[in-house]
């Protein structure tokens, strides 16, 4: 299987620091998976997303080293616009990525800009307004709506490009725990619907963790820790060591694991745990009286 | 209710009917009416019917009471720069004196003139913002054709004038929050706070361009090269038709400034020497 | 040349008609024409960061903040060269002398003020002449009252916030690519 990112010994300064933010990745992406990025801030998450679309080197003054293929061809190989139809990125600060005056002008920009007719925006608009639950906010003007429908707005916008890869930068890191859900649960249908690539960089690990194929723990600009999520979130002591905080139900199992109460693998969900640590209980429940 | 950029404009309103091209059609036509007429009673029936328009539209009315202050200090500058500063002209009608200098009916009729020029002028633009929203003026845009860059930046620009707005806010709460209040203090203290706003204005602004940018690379919109080449379908088009009244009210507004240039120029009319309001204003006066 | 310029282009006149129009409103001396016109910090400074984008936005967005603050739309259409001037003056003597925008040095300092007086003063010499005696909205004997109020206006808004800002944002603005060295690039 080939990977559609690859990327070699890549290294990103930005003009007047002191440090490269991202240096000497190695990554490879395949394909119709989902891939978690984790990190705490100042890893270099940001910059990897903005490096998978072109932005970097295109709209930043830096020095770049290593190569950074999308779909087997070099980011800058690309006529301008044209990486942008293969990779969408959504941004955390929804706010910031609108530019026009309603919702629905919003979502037909990019199409438009695609160069798509008429009767094809209007096709593309109705399945990604139905996707994203947006159609009765499209006449309304996109700073006026809720922080989560922003958001959805523009995950819809790019959505609606229908590009292979989807790259999204935090996107739920201004939204209440409601918002967070509903955008997961379009990634969601995103993942059982369609077979694109989805690469999300989250803080949000109980939304993350039950959708992403594959984690990667990005530190200090290097790839610190890579695996599929099971195997990933095992190493949770190196985790926590980067600063990374699993959700509480894996910690309290890795407490579990400490104190030598329980040896399995740590739980990735909430249900999981649940389902675990009733076997882990059952044996004592049945011998518990209390006092 | 419907915001437009000048307030708000019920759902039901019957200025919806009309295509934004007729309405931005009606501002740049309309606003020069005034300039080719002296007399001050037909500027005034433009005003009163521009006022009707607003009214017939469902316009709030209390909307014009922003422009009350802006009008009347209009007015009196008007009627200072003609009076008071007029300077002395031995050949015209002296009114009466004030503190001894002289207030001629030349310079009272000229400055009444003006001002009702400048009425209907203002109750144009006033009609105009008040009923388009900034969409509006976008379809007007691209319905005349102009060029995409040419309508994005526009649309841009409000957007980007909107969010000033809100971080000016935020800046000045900011502000207010560490102990700066302006209140009852003097113009050079006001003039502090301009500094103080202005710079975190700009660099809020700055950040923001590249976040702008970001968002426009990202959805695949390019200045140049190939994909700015991209045939562009214009989608938001489609949800406005020109229909028959559009073209009745195009044809009404054309044919009104034909016959206004035809009867100012043709048979001199709307000029001074037909007013009556002047007429009787003379009698008054002098 | 590229988005970012585009981008400029409207936020400068995203913050112009803002700007500008609270300046318009607060200090008004009539017809856009202010005793301290805030606007003018936007117009000028705009110029020298962004080469011909600030230029182009100093002279499209008082278009706007004019027409908000009541001014009739033909008259600010007027007054578009007197602005397009006053953003294009500075800008020009800042690339024709090479100066530096971070104002390093007292020669920087004199070539913004000299700049701005050239530019001001040709504002104020238009907008009062040409549109307003134009328009028949002003006597001749009343016109030094407005030729000094648009030029003190722009000279003291100039003077409290063009070095302000030129002096603070300067080191940040040529470092991002959306600095203009010289014209549109």
């Amino acid at each position: 299987m080939s990977a559609i990112i690859e990327i070699r010994d890549y290294s990103w300064q930005y003009l007047n620091t002191e440090n490269p933010a991202l240096n000497g990745i190695n990554l490879d992406i395949y394909e119709g998976e989902f891939v978690g990025i984790i990190g705490p801030n100042g890893a270099g998450k940001t910059t990897l997303a903005l490096s998978l679309d072109g932005l970097i080197p295109g709209q930043y003054h830096g020095v770049k080293q290593g190569t950074v293929k999308v779909m087997g061809k070099e980011v800058e190989a690309y006529p301008r616009g044209e990486l942008q139809r293969q990779v969408g990125v959504v941004f955390s600060d929804p706010e910031a990525q609108f530019t026009a005056m309603t919702v629905e002008d919003e979502l037909v920009f990019g199409l438009e800009n695609l160069g798509l007719s008429i009767p094809e925006i209007r096709e593309r608009l109705e399945w990604v307004t139905e996707l994203t639950a947006l159609k009765s906010l499209l006449p309304k003007p996109p700073y006026e709506i809720s922080g989560g429908q922003k958001q959805r707005v523009a995950l819809a916008a790019v959505l609606a490009m229908m590009p292979k890869i989807m790259v999204l930068d935090e996107p739920t890191s201004m939204l209440d725990p409601v918002s967070r859900k509903r955008i997961f649960e379009v990634l969601g249908r995103l993942k059982r619907e369609q077979n694109n690539t989805v690469i999300v960089i989250e803080h949000s690990l109980e939304n993350l963790i039950p959708l992403a194929d594959r984690m990667i723990l990005l530190s200090e600009g290097q790839v610190a820790l890579q695996g599929p999520t099971r195997t990933f979130f095992q190493q949770i002591a190196l985790l926590l060591e980067k600063g990374i905080y699993p959700p509480e139900a894996m910690q309290f199992f890795y407490r579990l694991v400490q104190r030598q109460w329980y040896n399995g693998d740590l739980p990735l969900t909430l249900d999981e745990a649940a389902e675990r640590l009733e076997h882990v209980l059952m044996p004592r429940h049945s011998t518990y009286q209390g006092s | 209710m419907n915001k437009t950029m000048l307030g708000y404009v019920p759902k039901e309103s019957p200025i919806y009917a009309v295509h934004p091209f007729v309405k931005l059609y009606f501002l740049l036509i309309v606003s020069l009416f005034p300039m080719f007429v002296a007399a001050p009673e037909w500027n005034f029936l433009l005003l009163v019917i521009i006022l009707g328009l607003m009214v017939i539209s469902r316009v709030d009315i209390r909307i014009v009471r922003i422009y009350i202050p802006v009008a009347i200090s209009m007015g009196s500058i008007i009627l200072i720069s003609y009076t008071i500063l007029g300077g002395r002209h031995p050949e015209f009608q002296v009114v009466f004196n004030l503190f001894g200098l002289p207030i001629y009916w030349e310079r009272i009729r000229d400055a009444l003139v003006v001002y009702f020029r400048i009425l209907p002028m203002i109750a144009t633009m006033v009609f105009f913002l008040s009923t388009s929203r900034e969409r509006d003026i976008i379809v007007a845009m691209r319905t005349i054709r102009l060029p995409f860059v040419v309508t994005y930046v526009f649309a841009m620009a409000l957007r980007a004038a909107g969010m000033v707005l809100e971080d000016f806010q935020i800046v000045r709460q900011a502000e207010q929050a560490r102990g700066f209040d302006t209140t009852g203090k003097p113009l050079t203290y006001k003039i502090r706070k301009y500094i103080m706003y202005m710079i975190p204005l700009f660099a809020l602004s700055l950040r923001r361009s590249e976040e702008f940018t970001n968002a426009l690379v990202a959805r695949g919109y390019a200045f140049t090269g190939e994909a700015s080449r991209v045939k562009r379908a214009d989608y938001i088009l489609t949800h406005y038709t020109f229909k028959p009244h559009d073209f009745v009210f195009t044809a009404i507004i054309t044919l009104a400034f034909i016959a206004l240039l035809v009867a100012r120029y043709g048979f001199n009319y709307f000029g001074l020497d037909d007013s009556w309001f002047i007429r009787w204003l003379y009698s008054v006066l002098v | 040349m590229g988005v970012i310029h585009i981008v400029i282009l409207a936020l400068l006149i995203g913050i112009g008609f803002v700007v500008g129009a609270f300046g318009s409103i607060s200090f008004p001396l009539g017809f856009g024409v202010n005793f301290f016109w805030t606007g003018i910090a936007v117009q000028q400074v705009g110029g020298i960061w962004f080469g011909g984008w600030g230029v182009l936005a100093g002279a499209i967005f008082p278009f706007f903040s004019n027409a908000i603050a009541g001014t009739p739309f033909y008259v600010s259409l007027g007054y578009v060269p007197a602005n397009a001037v006053q953003a294009f003056l500075p800008a020009w003597a800042f690339r024709r002398f090479k100066a530096d925008p971070r104002l390093k040095s007292g020669r920087d300092y004199l070539i913004l003020f000299l700049s701005m007086l050239v530019a001001n003063a040709f504002g104020a010499l238009w907008s009062p002449l040409v549109v307003l005696r134009g328009f028949g909205l002003l006597t001749t004997e009343s016109l030094p009252l407005f030729v000094w109020g648009w030029f003190g206006g722009n000279m003291i808004a100039g003077i409290v916030f063009n070095f302000i800002l030129l002096k603070a944002l300067s080191p940040v603005v040529i470092r991002t690519p959306a600095f203009v060295k010289r014209w549109w690039a």
